[in-house]
This record gives C-alpha cells, sequence and structure tokens, in this order.
C-alpha cells in the first residue's frame, strides 16, 4: 500500500493527468446518461401534468408524441356516456417545424379548450389564448430567440399573437406551443378533428374496468397515462440507447487506456525496484496488489473527480442552454465509481503483465 | 530530430499502443457523433431523394416532411397540373403512425398513394409489388422481419387491417421506417378527402426545377414549392439544427479527452527519456532541437491516433448494421476535417508541458547519474 502510494505520488504532473483523463472519461458518461434522463424526465412533461388518468387515441396509436392520432367523430359522446367518466377533454395535437431566426425548431402544437382543460400547467407569464389567432409560447423558446408577449408569431400558414408564456414545457428537442383547439383545425385543415382525449374518472371509479370498457368502443385504443409515458420513453429509448451505448463503451475504453497507461508507465519505471522485492522473496500476487492498488486509487479518483465534473459542468449546460435538462441520479453515480472500478481491474492487466514476467535476477544483472 | 521522435515513441510498443489507443478513441467519441447524425441525415431524406419527384409542393411554410405536418385542399392538384412546364402532379397523404402485429409496434412514415402512382413509391422492392391497392401495404423489410411477417400477412396501420404485398429496402432508419397504403384508404381512414399532403411534381424535360417551383408558387397561392434538393436539405436541417448544441458539447470532451490521454503520454515519454534529453543537451543539442522532437513525437502519436480512429469508426459503419441495428454511420468530409483540425491543436497543446520539462533541464545531471 506504501508503495502503491509513493509510486502513484511520486509524479504529480502525470497523475494529475491520469485522474483528470479518467475524470473526463467518467464525466462523459455521467452527462450522456444526464441527458437521457432529463429528456426521459420532459418528454413525458405533458403526460404527466395534463388532467385525467386515461388517455383514448385512435386504434393503433399508443403514444402521444411519437404517431399522429385521429379519433373517430363519434368517439368523444360515447365515451361521455360510458359508466365512470367524469369528464372528457379534447386536444388536437401535432409536430409542426418552426423557423426561428433562420433554425428549424420541432415543436409540439396542442389544441385544447382552456374550459375544459388540457393546456399549460404553469403559465408564466402573460394568460390563456382566448381567439384563433393567440397562442401560448413556452417561456425557454420564447427566451431563447427573444420573443415576448405580443409579438407576431407565423405558424404554418396562420399568423398568431403570443399571449402567454408557460413553464415546464421544454426539451432540447422540442418544445410544446398551446393554441385554441378550433385555431388547431384550422391550422391542420381538420374541422372537427381530434388526436386525443384526456379522460378524468368519478372518484372511487376503477381505472382499469374504464379503460376496459372504453377499449370495447370502435376505432379507439384507451391507455392509462403511465402507459402512454412509458410507450413515448420506449420509442425515445429505442432511438437514442444505441448511439449513447456507443459513447459509454467508448468513454469507458479511453478512461482505462489513461489508468492503464499511467500504471503501466509508474511499473515500467520501478521495473528495478519490483525485480528486488521479488528476489527478496515477494511472490507475484504481492506485486500484482501493488499495481492494482495503484490502478485504484488512481481510477476512483478520477471518478470522484468525474462525478463533481459532471455536476459542474450540468450546471454550466443548462445555465447557458436552458433547454437541456441533466439530471444526475445516485445511481448514476454509483454507475460512474464501478466505471471506474472496471476501468482499474482492467488497466491493471497491462502492468501484472509486466511484473509476471520480471525476473528477479534482472536487477542484479542491470 | 524526427529519426529520435520516432524511435522514442516505437521503442515501448504497450506504451504506444494504449497513447494511440487512447487517442484514437477520443478521436472516434467525435468522429463517430458525427458519423451517426451524418447517418440520420442521410436516412432522414432518403424518401425525398428515392421519391423521383422535381418539385416537392406543400402547405404555406412547411418546407420538410420529418416531424412536420402539410396540408393542401386536393384541388391544388388541378391547379398545379396547369402550370406550364408541369409534366405530372403525383398527390400523396401522409403522416406518423404505427405499424402493429402482435404486441410488436413500430413507428412509420406512412405515405397514402394513388394507384399506379409514378412517384413517391418505395424505390426498392425485393419481395413483391410496391403499389399497394386497397386493403393493401407495402412495408419496410427489416421492420417485416423484425414483426415476424411476409407478403401475404397482415399488419395494423391507422387502427386497420392491411394485407402485406410488397416488402421495400432502405426505407428504414433510426428513427423509423416508411410504409405505404392506398390513398383513398389513407383519405377515409382519416376521414377526410379532400385534402393530401404533398404534391410531388415531375417536370417536361428541358425544364429547370427552380424555374418551374417559382412558376408554381407564383401563381397558387397558401403553397409552399421547394426543388427536391431544397426540400431535402431542409430535411436535414431540422437534423443539424436539433443536434448542433448536443455535437458542440460531445465534441469539446473528447477534444479534452484526446489532449489529457496525448498530454500524458507524450509527458511520459519524454519523461522517460529525460536522461537522453540530458544527454544531448549536454553534447550541444539546442532546446529548439528537443522541442522539435517532441513536437514530431507528438504529431506522430496524433496523425496515427487519427487513422486508427478513423479506421475503427469505419469498421462500426460496417458492423453496426450487421447487428440489426438501423443506425448509419456515415463519414463525411466536413467531420474528417474537423477531427484533423482538432488532432492538430491536440498534437500542439499537449507538447506544451514536455517542453517546458526540457526548457528547465539541467544538463549537468546527466554526469550527476541523476
Amino acid at each position: 500500500m506504501f508503495l502503491a502510494r509513493r509510486n502513484l505520488l511520486q509524479d504529480k504532473t502525470r497523475l494529475a493527468l491520469s485522474v483528470g483523463g479518467v475524470a473526463l472519461a467518467v464525466m462523459l458518461i455521467l452527462i450522456l446518461k444526464g441527458f437521457l434522463t432529463g429528456m426521459n424526465r420532459q418528454i413525458t412533461s405533458y403526460i404527466d401534468r395534463s388532467p385525467g388518468s386515461l388517455l383514448v387515441a385512435q386504434k393503433g396509436v399508443s403514444n402521444l408524441l411519437g404517431a399522429t392520432s385521429i379519433l373517430p367523430t363519434t368517439a368523444s359522446a360515447q365515451i361521455e356516456l360510458a359508466d365512470g367518466v367524469q369528464n372528457v377533454i379534447p386536444i388536437l395535437s401535432q409536430f409542426v417545424i418552426l423557423d426561428l431566426h433562420g433554425k428549424k425548431q420541432p415543436a409540439y402544437m396542442i389544441g385544447y379548450d382552456p374550459v375544459q382543460g388540457g393546456g399549460p400547467w404553469k403559465i408564466a407569464e402573460g394568460r390563456e389564448p382566448t381567439t384563433n389567432t393567440e397562442m401560448i409560447m413556452d417561456s425557454v423558446l420564447a427566451n431563447r430567440h427573444n420573443l415576448k408577449i405580443g409579438d407576431a408569431f407565423e405558424i404554418l400558414d396562420q399568423d398568431f399573437t403570443i399571449v402567454g408564456l408557460s413553464d415546464g414545457t421544454t426539451s432540447w428537442m422540442t418544445s410544446f406551443f398551446f393554441i385554441l383547439k378550433l385555431a388547431a383545425e384550422i391550422l391542420l385543415r381538420a374541422p372537427g378533428a381530434t388526436s386525443f382525449l384526456l379522460i378524468e374518472t368519478k372518484t372511487g371509479a376503477s381505472t382499469i374496468n374504464i379503460q376496459s370498457r372504453l377499449d370495447e368502443l370502435p376505432g379507439i385504443n384507451a391507455l392509462t397515462k403511465g402507459d402512454v409515458a412509458a410507450n413515448d420513453l420506449k420509442l425515445f429509448a429505442k432511438v437514442f440507447s444505441a448511439p449513447l451505448k456507443l459513447m459509454v463503451g467508448i468513454a469507458f475504453l479511453v478512461g482505462t487506456m489513461i489508468v492503464g497507461l499511467v500504471i503501466y508507465t509508474a511499473t515500467i519505471e520501478r521495473q528495478r525496484e519490483y525485480g528486488v522485492i521479488k528476489a527478496i522473496g515477494a511472490a507475484n500476487r504481492v506485486l500484482y496488489r501493488v499495481v492494482t492498488t495503484q490502478a485504484l486509487v488512481a481510477a476512483l479518483a478520477g471518478a470522484l473527480s468525474g462525478v463533481m465534473l459532471a455536476y459542474l459542468t450540468a450546471q454550466v449546460i443548462m445555465a447557458v442552454r436552458s433547454q437541456f435538462l441533466i439530471i444526475i441520479e445516485p445511481r448514476d453515480i454509483l454507475l460512474a465509481f464501478l466505471a471506474g472500478l472496471g476501468m482499474a481491474l482492467v488497466a491493471a492487466l497491462f502492468p501484472a503483465h509486466v511484473i509476471a514476467g520480471l525476473a528477479p535476477a534482472e536487477v542484479f544483472r542491470k | 530530430m524526427t529519426r529520435l521522435a520516432f524511435r522514442n515513441l516505437f521503442q515501448n510498443k504497450i506504451r504506444l499502443v494504449i497513447s494511440v489507443g487512447g487517442v484514437a478513441l477520443a478521436l472516434l467519441l467525435i468522429l463517430s457523433l458525427d458519423a451517426i447524425f451524418a447517418g440520420v441525415e442521410k436516412q432522414i431524406t432518403a424518401y425525398i431523394n428515392h421519391s423521383g419527384a422535381d418539385i416537392f409542393v406543400s402547405q404555406l411554410n412547411v418546407r420538410n416532411m420529418h416531424m412536420a405536418s402539410s396540408s393542401l385542399p386536393i384541388t391544388t392538384v388541378k391547379e398545379v397540373e396547369s402550370v406550364p412546364g408541369v409534366s405530372s402532379v403525383t398527390p400523396i397523404l401522409y403522416l406518423a403512425n404505427m405499424i402493429v402485429v402482435g404486441e410488436e409496434r413500430n413507428l412509420a412514415y406512412i405515405i397514402g398513394l394513388p394507384e399506379n402512382a409514378s412517384l413517391g413509391g418505395a424505390w426498392d422492392i425485393p419481395v413483391g409489388r410496391g403499389n399497394p391497392g386497397a386493403g393493401e401495404a407495402v412495408i419496410d423489410q427489416s421492420v417485416a422481419e423484425k414483426s415476424g411477417v411476409g407478403v401475404g400477412d397482415n399488419v395494423e396501420i391507422l387502427g386497420k387491417k392491411f394485407k402485406l404485398v410488397g416488402l421495400s429496402e432502405g426505407t428504414a432508419s433510426l428513427v423509423n421506417s416508411v410504409a405505404f397504403i392506398s390513398l383513398a384508404d389513407f383519405g377515409s381512414l382519416r376521414g377526410s378527402l379532400d385534402t393530401v399532403s404533398f404534391l410531388l411534381v415531375k417536370i417536361d424535360p428541358g425544364e429547370s426545377p427552380v424555374d418551374i417551383a417559382g412558376r408554381i408558387e407564383a401563381q397558387i397561392p397558401q403553397v409552399t414549392v421547394e426543388t427536391t434538393a431544397n426540400f431535402a436539405g431542409n430535411e436535414k436541417r431540422v437534423v443539424k439544427d436539433m443536434s448542433t448544441d448536443v455535437i458542440t458539447i460531445m465534441n469539446s470532451v473528447g477534444f479534452l479527452i484526446g489532449l489529457a490521454v496525448m498530454a500524458l503520454t507524450i509527458y511520459t515519454a519524454t519523461l522517460a527519456r529525460r536522461k537522453e534529453y540530458a544527454v544531448l543537451k549536454a553534447l550541444g543539442a539546442k532546446n529548439a532541437h528537443l522541442y522539435q522532437a517532441v513536437m514530431a513525437q507528438a504529431f506522430l502519436s496524433v496523425i496515427l491516433g487519427f487513422t486508427t480512429g478513423l479506421i475503427f469508426t469505419l469498421l462500426l459503419s460496417r458492423i453496426i448494421p450487421l447487428l440489426g441495428v438501423n443506425l448509419v454511420l456515415e463519414v463525411s468530409g466536413p467531420s474528417l476535417i474537423k477531427v484533423g483540425s482538432v488532432s492538430l491543436v491536440i498534437a500542439s497543446l499537449s507538447a506544451l508541458l514536455p517542453i517546458r520539462q526540457i526548457a528547465g533541464l539541467d544538463p549537468a545531471m546527466v554526469f550527476r547519474g541523476i
């Protein structure tokens, strides 16, 4: 242990570079994971905060964000009559691409009726729309593009005026904006169309029973909001998991290489000393322990610095680019330390190989 | 001095492998992320580029398909057909929906095609036929394989059962796939037969797409007209604008990691050769010569790392599709230039620490046996 510590601390610059390298690799893993967690929370924000416990979509559609849903025109009336249903809230929603200062920004439009609900859950400034030419924009998106209440804004072929700014309705991929349902029908040239129905159930009624009753109605798919959120997450996870795993894998290998390089160099430099220790009777396992301890200390110090660096970087990114939400969960920190441990163990293989092949007599020949 | 750098670098093979590998992986981070987004851009524009159309007509201010919605009155078809220079007009309906087979759900862009459409259909049909009639559908082969269905089987699209009559290739991406049904089925399921989403326009031979696009836009109100090249360019910009910030952050981290690995390698290599450098100094070598050796070492390592990183990326681009993931890695020229420049910056910066070390080296130390 003493030897390992001395070997490591003998060259401070090298130690700092190695700890820094591992810290960067660990930070990358944590930031990537934090991006995904934050994005997942942002993706389900509408589902999580909108009224009702059930969501009714067109048959075959089980997502809010992934697929376009157009319900049969009779669906709302039929559902209102169903046992246990308290309230039926229709929305007409669709992704649109906004042109903002020459940049293409996907946004999710929600057409709703302010009396019935389904609109923004937190209006930071302004009010809800009352006419077909008024809209509520996400406050982060508005801020990024210097838009404020009273500004004119073009959506597809219609002019709108921003009358409110909502909070908690953004993500780096897309932001929500809200207009009257009638305005959405005009915009999409779909008179009377409804995408989804948000269902509030009567107090004490069984959500599952109501869901199965509604599911029997023709042309619709009734889902719990939890299922819809899970389906949206599954869909986006499918898109992002492969690139993410690739990046995390590369970051892990880089970290391993860095620790490996440091411990290997430190071992090579101390080759003669290891030879002496072997010559006076130390078993290989004692020397393995020395190099593994060095690798562990360097990797875990790097992992610890990486966790702190990740927190700091996440704060900076979120301050500079407010559309990003980076959430570093406690289990991710555990993952980072496990990654550090893994890096150390793999990295220790390089110097262990050197030590194993070291002849004790070597020291007397040099 | 270059020879000395070469020998220093290759003298210890394991250290060389670790350092070149570390830099290669850091550059691989940047290269592969660029390649992923370039691949997505390519996949996402596949339908537009293979549609056979010269011009796309859409609802006013709709300039792409991905995550967009367009609605045009059906009367626009006749209006566009009457514009001089227009050879044919194919209306399509389009929205994002699911291809459902049992519990298997796959997101797809559903295209409603007129019977015997000359434009806008699937362009590569290894199995079956490409033009779906009433109650028929054509889906991507990889989606069919994943769902365990083939030609003659049923799939559910827009909540209705369709019989598969063809399987297409090149129509799937990391995000989704493209499926084709008849325009009539699409219209009736959507509950509206008097609107279409986009018009795919073929122009007369010898005419210019830019001129005809301008002519259509001048004659018909409330539409946006784009040449196919521009329309595909807009589609790419959606991906680019969405990913710019993420790519910048990841590139910065990749750069820092590369820098740390490189600095560490050159530093440790110089440290190990401290005595030799002191001997050279004692023999009269100037600091500038030694700096040159360190710089050459840094540049050689980075060049090797860059080449290895590029080979890794190209290998990944071949291996990943074999794993059944619809992820395409496309290495682009601008990305290579960017990573090449980053490598040079890394090499220059990483040489700073050892240069400082050499500058402070006392030639007399060699005589003291340090």
